[in-house]
């Protein structure tokens, strides 16, 4: 089976076991109301998750989507204390404007995306800050805090089916127009996929737009949820949003994964940080859960331990023939 | 004829900036000089170490404010043994930490950015598994000559010129240095060539891990005591001071005399927008702006 298909499936259906034995560690039955935890931990990371995720497809990295996440949602905040549904559009085509003017640079005059969204999210930051103030910023429009964390049918909320949709529309547009394997041949081989006929600058420009785009929903649906507005989210949405992305089957070499695989990822993610609350860990110790399973994630994806990897293979079966 | 755009961008800038700086009040006085070169000298540091990663083709460390912060921590807790003993231990912390990424980095081709995204919470949360989530007061004295001024500078001052003129020697005239630009520039081909690529950017972390360290030592005696987020934004200003001085992210280009231009520039700026009048937030993004606008330069200098 391939990588992309194997790994979301497999650490999905881990966590998911993990998640129905946790009754024998906590003495206490699930109900209903931890799935619905847990997917509102998904909803609060799968479209970060999804926007980096598709970066990644196509062999870029927008490290800058934590800081259209942060100015999503103060602008959501600012622009939607009467309206929740007018701040969130002009919060989300902010996003859009913030991630196609990124992807114009990396596309039409061909620089890295690493540089620019790094400089991006600095920028970001500084504008989420003076936006705010420094401050967090209360949402003070309570009808539509509790309209979006409502049950739905027991265990959804209306911002976990909000993201839920994204990723279904993500993955019927990638699945069934060219863009999915255009996407791919981008991140694969960029020579390749120009020769090919993909016209890889406008996909780019239109990539990063999708992940402005994502990020900033997801940033202002979490300011919704909260109830108010956080200039400076740190790194740790990133942190755990690269997890679910690379579990979830791409690589950071790029030219691989699918928005199915970024959902597990996502999913997989959300349950076990809904584990992780169930076990009551100090907060350090979860941070330092998520840190080593990033890191061991990236070493495996690492090329040059695939090499070494190989080399040993081929000397042990040169032994054993 | 050649049109050298970095000397152009770089008049541009400063024909913006030097009517705004002169015409701000309290601008130029000795004192604010000072405080500009003070201010400077702690990011310069940590950015002098990060200038050798990204000309070895590593990119970035997400991970230097944990680290600084751990090794002040360190540095304050075994204060009891004496200045000597907790300076080493405090650079051993800060070299050992930071290698150890390095190796990944260079012998597995990991991703750096991800990888030390990583590393910065471990460290991170090691420093709150260390500290106990309070803040580690110093536990001997001594430290207050690190605080020393030396005509009318700041030590730290002193040894950020001492490091950057170190730095440019070993990167110009050592083989080490010479192999980081070679490595950077194409790392293919570099091991096709016999390069011995994984040491190479082994070497380079290990200097940037002794920059960290001697930031977070500095930070620990200014501040006598460290919590968890003591090094505040270093990470993204070292970063923006490499990017600054016109260092290419893709690596095999840059100077650690330029970080050190990079470093007062965004001093200088930080400095006049402070004393405008303006908010962090506004300082930032213009920080965040210009890195962009260098960033752009310098790519499509390296393209033609």
């Amino acid at each position: 089976m391939r990588p992309e298909r194997l790994v979301p499936g497999a650490a999905l259906l881990l966590v998911v076991i993990v998640f129905a034995l946790t009754p024998l560690g906590t003495g206490v039955p699930l109900a209903s109301f931890d799935v619905y935890n847990a997917l509102q931990g998904f909803a609060q990371i799968g479209l970060l998750a999804l926007a980096i995720g598709l970066t990644m497809i196509a062999g870029e990295f927008d490290l800058s989507v934590v800081g259209t996440y942060a100015v999503g949602g103060m602008i959501t905040v600012l622009t939607g204390q009467s309206s929740a549904l007018l701040g969130l559009l002009i919060a989300v085509a902010a996003g859009a404007l913030i991630g196609a003017l990124q992807g114009g640079l990396i596309a039409w005059l061909r620089i890295p995306s690493v540089p620019v969204t790094l400089a991006a999210y600095i920028a970001l930051l500084g504008l989420a800050y003076a936006l705010s103030g420094g401050l967090s910023v209360t949402f003070k429009n309570q009808a539509a805090t509790l309209w979006v964390d409502q049950t739905v049918a027991g265990v959804f909320s209306p911002r976990s089916l909000i993201t839920l949709a994204a990723f279904a529309v993500a993955a019927v547009v990638l699945g069934f127009t060219r863009l999915g394997a255009e996407l791919r041949a981008i991140g694969g081989d960029r020579r390749a996929g120009r020769v090919a006929g993909v016209p890889v600058e406008r996909r780019l420009v239109l990539l990063f737009t999708m992940s402005g785009t994502l990020a900033a929903l997801g940033g202002a649906l979490l300011s919704v949820s909260f109830a108010s507005a956080n200039p400076d989210p740190g790194l740790r949405p990133l942190l755990i949003a690269a997890v679910a992305a690379l579990l979830g089957g791409v690589s950071l070499a790029g030219g691989r994964g699918t928005p199915a695989g970024l959902l597990a990822g996502a999913l997989a993610v959300a349950l076990l940080a809904q584990i992780v609350t169930l076990a009551y860990l100090p907060d350090y110790s979860t941070q330092l859960f998520y840190a080593a399973l990033l890191a061991v994630v990236v070493a495996i994806d690492s090329p040059g331990l695939r090499r070494t990897l190989d080399r040993l293979r081929a000397r042990t079966r040169r032994a054993a023939a | 004829m050649t049109v050298r755009r970095g000397p152009v961008a770089l008049a541009v800038l400063l024909l913006i900036l030097l009517p705004l700086a002169v015409s701000t009040d309290r601008f130029l006085t000795l004192a604010n000089a000072r405080a500009i070169l003070a201010s400077a000298a702690l990011v310069g540091i940590t950015a002098i170490g990060a200038t050798l990663v990204m000309i070895a083709g590593s990119a970035v460390s997400m991970a230097a404010s944990q680290t600084a912060t751990l090794v002040a921590m360190v540095f304050l807790w075994t204060l009891s043994h004496g200045l000597l003993v907790a300076t080493l231990l405090g650079l051993l912390t800060g070299v050992v930490v930071t290698v150890v990424q390095g190796l990944v980095v260079g012998y597995w081709e990991a991703n750096p950015i991800v990888l030390t995204i990583a590393a910065g919470f471990a460290i991170g949360g090691g420093s709150v598994w260390f500290s106990g989530g309070t803040p580690v007061a110093a536990a001997g004295g001594g430290y207050q000559v690190l605080n020393a001024t030396v005509l009318g500078l700041p030590l730290a001052v002193y040894v950020l010129l001492a490091l950057a003129v170190l730095a440019q020697w070993m990167l110009r005239r050592t083989t080490a240095g010479r192999q980081m630009y070679l490595v950077g520039e194409n790392r293919a081909a570099a091991r096709a060539a016999g390069l011995p690529v994984g040491r190479v950017i082994a070497v380079a972390w290990a200097f940037s891990g002794l920059c960290l360290a001697l930031t977070g030592v500095f930070l620990a005696a200014f501040n006598t005591s460290a919590t968890t987020n003591l090094a505040g934004p270093l990470t993204l200003d070292a970063i923006a001071a490499v990017l600054l001085g016109g260092t290419a992210i893709a690596g095999g280009k840059g100077s650690a005399l330029r970080t050190l231009g990079g470093a007062v520039l965004i001093a200088v700026i930080a400095d006049v927008l402070l004393l405008r009048g303006y908010s962090t937030g506004i300082q930032i993004l213009v920080k965040g702006v210009l890195v962009l606008g260098v960033v752009v330069l310098v790519h499509l200098r390296r393209r033609r």
